[in-house]
Order: C-alpha cells, then structure tokens, then sequence
C-alpha cells in the first residue's frame, strides 16, 4: 500500500484527503487501483486512452518515474508517490507560433510570397509546421529535399540504416560519397545545404510501439515512407491516437499509392486494410524491385499533400486513394470510406494502445530473427566454400538456381541448373530423388522454400545454399556482382 | 477568486523586478476553501528554461515538488504559480496556455521598464487550449 499524495486541487475528488493509499506492486497498479476507488480523479491524471497527461509526471519519492521503470516502477508500503505536473511559459508565443519571416527568408520565399493562396501567412504557417518523416530512403528523398526548400520549420527524420550502393539508383538525397554514412546525416547534410533556416531534428532509432508515441507528439503531421507492413501500421495507429494526420505513400515496380490516412474524421490504414497481407505474399523494394524514379513521383505526391494541410489550402487527398500507374501513365482514384466497425478509429476501437505489430504481421522482428540466422549453419543448409569444395572435386550432385530468368542474366553460378521457384513444382520429373542436390537463390530465404517443395515431394538429399549467391560472391568468387 | 496577502505579493514584485528582463517563476502557497484562494507565501524558484529567459520560463518538476512539500509542511497547500512578462502585458500567452496545468492559478506579473505594471491571474482548461481569467486582489 504505498501513499499517494494529492495536489491541493484535486482533493475534491478525495474526499478532502492530501493523501491516499492504494493497494499495487508498481507505481501503475497503485495509480490504477487509486483511480478505480475515486474515478473523477481519472480524468484529471488520465487521457481516455489511459496515457498519463501530457502534463503529469509521477514522482516515486524524489525520482521521476520516466528515468526508473516508468509505469513498472516497484512501488513498496513505505513509498510516496507524487503527482507533479510540468509547468513552463513565456511572454511571447514560442518561436514556431510566431514564425515571423527575416528579410533573407522574404527573399528566398519571393515565389511562394506572391501567390496568393500562400503569402506572408502561408510563408509562416510553413515555418512554423513542424513535419515528421518516418524513413530517409526512397520515399524520404524527394520528401527531405523540397519540404526544405519549401519552408518548413521543423523536420524530424527517423531513420537506423546506413547508406548503400543499391539506394543511389533511386534515394536522390544520398551521393555516391555517402555510401556507407548514416543515411540521417546524409540526408540532414543534404536539406541542411538547400536551407541553413531549417530545424532538424535526427531519431536514429527503428521506430517501435515503445517509442513511437513520445517522437510522434512533438510534430504536427506524420509522412509514411516506410517499406514494410508492420511499421505501416504502427504509423497509422500512433497517427490515430494521437489525431494527427498520416501522410501516406508505397511503391512496388511501376506502380505507388498515396493518401492522407487519420485526418479529422477521415478514414485511416486500417479501414482500408484491416489486416496485413499474409508475410511473403507482397514483396519489399528490395525483393521485388522498384522504378528508381517512382518514388520521385509518390513522395512528391505525398510533399504535395504536407504542404496542403499545413497552408490549409486546395483539396486534402482525403478519403481518396491515388493509384499511380508509370507504364500506363496513368493516375486513378479509388473512394475510401471510414469503417465505422474499424478496430482503432471507428466507433467500438478495440485497439487503444499500440500492440505488437511484428506478431499482428506474422514477421519475426527484427531483433529476433537476425543473430540465428547469421552465425550457425542449420540442419539442411550448406555452406557456399563447401559447395565450391564439391564443385572442385567434381562431386556428383546438381545445383539448382531458383532465381528468375533476369535474375540469372545479371549474375549466375555457371554449373547451376535455372528452376525459377514458381515452375519447381511441375518440373520435379526433371529431377532424380535419389541425387544429392543444392539449391541456391540469391540470399537464401527461396531456396529454402524450394527445399522445402522438394522434401514434401520426396527428395532425400536436398540442401540448402546458406546465403545465396550474395554469400558466393563475398566467399568464393568476388567477381560475381551483387544486385 | 485569489487574493494575494501583502508580503508574499511584495516578494512577488521583488522576484520579478530583481530577474528583469529576464522572467522568473515562482510558486504560490496558501489556502484554498469555497472558491477563495488566499496565498500567504511566495516561494521564488528557480527558471530553469536553458535558452534565452527574456520570454521563456520552466519550472522543474523536482522544484516543483519540493514546494508541494513546503506547503504541507506548513499546513498550508499549493495553489497557484506565478511568473513575469518583463515588457509586455500580463497576458496568457499561448506558449504558457501549451505547458500549463489546469490544477493551479497561474499569475502571471507585467514588468515594463523594470517596473511592475499590472498582473492578472488565469485558469487554464484541461486540453490547454484556453485559459479563464481569475479574479485577483492583492
């Protein structure tokens, strides 16, 4: 039962108490079991999402909770919790308020000043807009480099990776030179260069259910330029609980999408697809491939679409879905609806906090799945020097190559036998069950599919590349390129 | 209503012309019955905000929580928190609307030319988007 302490205003709702105990082993609990006892206390600590507010910090004795174990924080019989809340002010608005434009800034805005849709006001609400981009890759290219020319005041970019020499065919704020640099200082150098007036603020971190809220609260709107289904939908449900609007765009091919999801009672992620694809079925960039110039297009749909709700000006790209088509150059518009039945924005939510969206998109996350994969050789799988060793010998056994056709013009280990992984299972007759085979794609992850096809068939010897013929390339034979 | 005593609302003007132009923060302590706030203590803290203070301030939670704990040691709770506008009006600015709390009266003291000029009391609402004028006597 530790003690909680009552700040004098909200002791009408404590019966007059200064002080209460609670039952709980954590800070959580004591506050949970405190706010059930005296439920008009919970509006004031609480939001209806069951966040502590904004204002409120939570003092376990003299320590702020945020820097223990927050909500997990111990709570014993002999401790005081207090509720402290964060005071701040000022005379003048803070800078972004204000947003007054210098006589440089007149000057370099001159284009912008003189339409009148935009003008002096236009100029300052830019200035004052404060834009989260959530990846600097293909999508946060185009996004990073003219919302910084644009005027924008404030732009937080999250981003872990660093550059690699298969970006530069289409992540234009990267350069040759940056190869191998964080993409956030790259990118940061880049828009720093186009304009001295802008604020960066660099998150070098894999957004997470455990961050996303605290980097999302400080910025004004939220522009998708992920690759992957979980961190989409994590986007979209921090979007959604914290009402900020979710810039969106994707990209596969010759074909992108764009939208303005959770935007003042507009539909979100999730009224559109309330569940992910199953894991596999759509391909990333890097599986499937991209137009390098596409996400030029999308993510300047999406810059187009920021710039909009900032000036408050035109028709947001909301409740409409824009499909893009390169080849066919065509643009077609699908109507989005709210789902009244969505599970995080419509009327009944079931989802009022972030979940695990690894699980909800049936993906090992990302720190689970590397270490295994990289260090032991699993049962079934062959090492690439092992299979050169084969080679050299003249062993009897067949290599297969699952890869496509164009795949294998780009690169190919000459013994292999070409089996794209769609046509392996009616052309296992080719195939002697009783051969010693290996099979190969290019980092792995098909071949062992295709290992997998070949057991269920009946196959005995079948094994496993490990890594493909990237891992050929960097064992055996540097020569061969890597795609 | 609030109601500053005497020397608490001195000490007040004194933290706020001393600090000029720069603003200090303080908290108030007192007492608080059917509507009527009486403030018998003024407990000048420090403003912690690291850029320029001209216009900004910050209270730290811990200064903070060391004056809940001030009051109640001296049977007295806390009330409001006070801080200064050096050359402009006692207004409540939106950067003070966005870090308030709507428990406290805040007063905030206009300081022009390095003297106190008026002062006038606010009560902020919950979602920090507006803030009620309070009545104030000292």
């Amino acid at each position: 039962m530790a003690k909680v302490l009552i700040p004098t205003p909200l002791r009408q709702f404590t019966a007059k108490q200064d002080a209460v105990t609670a039952p709980g082993g954590t800070v959580g609990e004591v506050l949970k079991a405190l706010t059930t006892e005296y439920p008009d206390l919970r509006k004031q600590i609480f939001t209806e999402e069951g966040k502590l507010r904004s204002f409120v910090n939570v003092y376990l004795n003299d320590e702020d909770i945020r820097y223990l174990s927050k909500d997990a924080t111990a709570a014993k019989d002999a401790d005081t919790i207090s509720l402290v809340p964060s005071i701040a002010g000022g005379s003048v608005a803070a800078p972004p308020e204000t947003a007054e434009l210098t006589k440089d800034e007149i000057l370099r805005y001159s284009r912008h000043l003189i339409i009148p849709e935009v003008g002096m006001e236009g100029q300052q609400k830019l200035k004052a807009a404060k834009v989260l981009l959530v990846g600097a890759g293909g999508l946060g290219a185009p996004l990073g480099l003219y919302l910084a020319a644009a005027g924008i005041g404030k732009i937080g970019i999250v981003d872990f990776d660093v550059v690699d020499f298969t970006n530069l065919q289409r992540q234009v704020i990267h350069s040759t030179n940056d190869v191998g640099r964080k993409k956030l200082d790259s990118a940061a150098e880049k828009m720093q260069g186009i304009n001295p007036h802008l604020k960066i603020v660099k998150h070098e971190t894999a957004l997470s259910s455990e961050n996303a809220l605290e980097i999302f609260k400080d910025y004004d709107l939220i522009v998708d330029g992920t690759d992957n289904f979980p961190t989409r939908y994590l986007v979209n449900d921090a979007c959604v609980l914290l009402g900020k609007p979710n810039v969106y765009g994707s990209i596969f091919r010759f074909e992108g999408q764009s939208t303005v999801f959770a935007y003042e009672g507009g539909p979100c992620y999730r009224c559109l697809y309330p569940e992910p694809p199953p894991p596999g079925l759509v391909p990333s960039c890097a599986e499937g491939g991209v137009l390098g110039i596409l996400p030029g297009t999308i993510g300047l749909i999406q810059a187009t679409e920021t710039v909009k709700l900032i000036l408050g000006i035109g028709e947001p790209l909301v409740g409409r879905l824009l499909l893009y088509d390169a080849l066919g150059m065509r643009f077609r518009e699908l109507k989005l609806r709210k789902n009244p039945e969505c599970p995080v924005c419509g009327e009944h939510r079931t989802i009022t906090k972030l979940i695990d969206y690894h699980q909800f998109c049936g993906v090992p996350s990302p720190s689970a799945a590397a270490p295994a994969e990289e260090t032991k050789v699993n049962e079934g799988e062959i090492e690439v020097t092992e299979v050169k060793a084969m080679l050299d010998r003249g062993d009897n056994f067949v290599l297969i190559d699952v890869r496509e056709p164009h795949e294998y013009k780009i690169c190919n280990i000459p013994a292999a036998k070409l089996i794209p992984l769609g046509e392996v299972p009616r052309r296992l007759h080719e195939l002697d069950k009783n051969a010693d085979i290996v099979i190969h794609c290019k980092s792995g992850m098909r071949s062992a599919k295709a290992c997998g096809i070949l057991k269920q068939a009946g196959f005995q010897h079948v094994r496993n590349m490990k890594g493909g013929i990237l891992a050929w390339s960097d064992k055996v034979d540097p020569s061969v390129p890597k795609y | 209503m609030i109601r500053i005593e005497a020397e608490p609302w001195a000490e007040m003007v004194a933290h706020a012309r001393k600090t000029y132009p720069n603003e200090c923060c303080g908290a108030m302590l007192g007492s608080a019955d059917d509507g009527t706030k009486l403030v018998r203590v003024a407990m000048p803290l420090e403003n912690a905000f690291s850029g320029a203070q001209a216009a900004r301030y910050e209270l730290r939670p811990e200064d903070l929580l060391a004056a809940d704990k001030a009051a109640r040691e001296r049977k007295m709770d806390l009330i409001g928190i006070y801080h200064s506008h050096p050359d402009c009006d006692a207004y409540f600015s939106t950067t003070d609307l966005k870090n308030s709390c709507p428990w406290y009266s805040f007063v905030v003291l206009s300081i022009q030319k390095g003297e106190f000029h008026h002062a006038n009391s606010w009560l902020p609402n919950f979602e920090q988007t507006e803030a009620a004028k309070e009545e104030l006597i000292y």
